[in-house]
């Protein structure tokens, strides 16, 4: 068995347990109410650090995110596990960087990996890395939704830089029981103040909007035909 | 042919017929320049309402039903249709493209069709006027790109907005001579972004598996802007997109 053989199985196994793992722990929460608190760390945490580096990596085709920065969460909040050169970096969001609004803001099962460009790096992971820090030391949804307004209110966050941008093309990200990978997409964020008009969400459009609040950032989505590892995904 | 060289010649509208040339390379001189010089100002024309019906499939209906639609007459274009969401749609010809290595800069048969949303209507979109009105007025390419060059200069021609990017998603376009998907199709189902010229690794573009590619339409010879684009995977109308050649 040669190495590549080796890497292959790897990879497969590896996306087969990611895959799969959210479902079955979707199927042990069916008889309960759902995401309503936090549940314990470890539920957020992976347990192995290099499987969510290499899970990092799958956001972006490996032409870009082999030079990525790589951060993991640690008990303590991101930090970084891969040092980069390309000024790109890589990061499996968990559930509380969803809409506030979202039922499964608090879904421990929520892995989704991205990775930003520079311009992104710089301006939406300062969010990211506050939203977990303020999650992390068990603020309620309420506390956290003031918290991050004072942040932005106090210009203590940065708004998007233009050119901000993320690829979300992995195919064993999971978002949520409805949703399952969703499909492989770019994320453009925008101040709203910018107002911009993309003819987002209109019949046959290929473009998504999510207007955050109390983040003040516009956020379009477009999907794209393949995942990360070049593979076809299906046609919505 | 490879992924990066496909996406320089693929980019948009015209170019792709340099890249191909050195892989055809059996062909004669001739073929090499097929289009010298422009053709009779007719045959870049079209019927009014085919032009309005084509500029309108750029865009899923939902979007361009609503749209300014503006068609190429004798002296530039003009309103055909007049617009209550922002949007405007057009169908652009070869002289689209960059200004050097492009034997299309002239082809008759190019149509490309697109609705730019609205701060692209009015940041982009007006390159597409300028240049338009100075080709029909008989100037070179040469003359061309210094004015252009000249018109951003004295701030006549705007910087590109934040957000300015425009839909290409039509069926029926002619984009380039050459076949850009597996089926030979002249066109390709996808979405533009404008943005002022940045180190183009910023979006990862032209990487192997991106699914981003840098257009060299303009690319600061002399526009000073970028053009990015993304393949949709759909048709306006909703159906599926064939697979580009080598873009994976």
């Amino acid at each position: 068995m040669n190495s590549t053989m080796i890497k292959t199985i790897a990879l497969g196994s590896f996306a087969l347990v990611i895959a799969l793992s959210p479902l079955w722990q979707a199927q042990a929460q069916d008889s309960g109410p759902l995401y309503e608190r936090m549940a314990p760390i470890d539920q957020y945490l992976m347990t192995d650090r290099n499987t969510e580096i290499a899970f990092a990596r799958t956001a972006a085709p490996e032409s870009i995110s082999r030079d990525a920065e790589v951060l993991v969460l640690g008990r303590h909040g991101y930090e970084t596990a891969v040092k980069g050169k390309n000024g790109w970096v890589c990061v499996v969001e968990r559930s509380w960087m969803a809409p506030f609004g979202d039922p499964e803001f608090l879904n421990p099962d929520r892995r989704v990996p991205l990775c930003l460009n520079p311009p992104g790096a710089r301006t939406h992971l300062p969010l990211t890395f506050k939203t977990t820090e303020l999650a992390m030391a068990g603020q309620s949804k309420t506390q956290m939704f003031d918290s991050i307004k004072a942040a932005y209110d106090k210009k203590e966050l940065p708004l998007p830089e233009p050119g901000s941008m993320c690829y979300m093309m992995s195919k064993q990200q999971f978002f949520s029981r409805k949703a399952g990978n969703s499909d492989p997409h770019l994320m453009f964020w925008f101040p709203q103040k910018d107002h911009l008009d993309w003819g987002a969400e209109f019949p046959g459009s290929p473009v998504d909007i999510h207007q955050y609040s109390p983040q003040p950032i516009t956020e379009f989505d477009i999907s794209v035909s393949r995942w990360s590892d070049g593979t076809a995904a299906p046609t919505n | 042919m490879n992924w990066k060289r496909f996406a320089v010649g693929a980019s948009l509208i015209f170019v792709l017929a340099i890249v191909l040339g050195s892989a055809l390379c059996a062909c004669s001189q001739d073929a090499k320049a097929p289009y010298p010089s422009m053709a009779p100002l007719d045959q870049y024309l079209m019927d009014r309402n085919a032009e309005i019906a084509l500029a309108r499939s750029a865009a899923p209906e939902s979007i361009s039903r609503d749209a300014e639609i503006v068609v190429l007459g004798q002296h530039g274009y003009e309103t055909a249709v007049k617009g209550n969401n922002g949007f405007v749609c057009d169908v652009e010809r070869s002289w689209m493209g960059p200004f050097e290595n492009n034997p299309e800069f002239w082809n008759p048969k190019v149509r490309g069709a697109g609705c730019y949303n609205p701060q692209a209507a009015r940041s982009a979109l007006p390159i597409a006027y300028l240049r338009t009105k100075m080709v029909l007025a008989g100037l070179s390419p040469a003359q061309l790109a210094d004015r252009i060059k000249a018109a951003y200069a004295k701030k006549e021609l705007p910087p590109v907005e934040p957000g300015a990017m425009s839909f290409m998603m039509s069926k029926q376009a002619y984009l380039t001579d050459a076949g850009l998907t597996e089926d030979g199709a002249h066109n390709m189902a996808h979405v533009m972004f404008f943005t002022p010229l940045m180190d183009t690794a910023n979006w990862g573009a032209n990487l192997p598996k991106s699914p981003v590619i840098l257009n060299p339409q303009f690319n600061g010879a002399p526009e000073p802007v970028e053009v990015y684009m993304v393949l949709t995977g759909t048709w306006s109308d909703g159906t599926p997109a064939p697979v580009i050649k080598d873009a994976q």
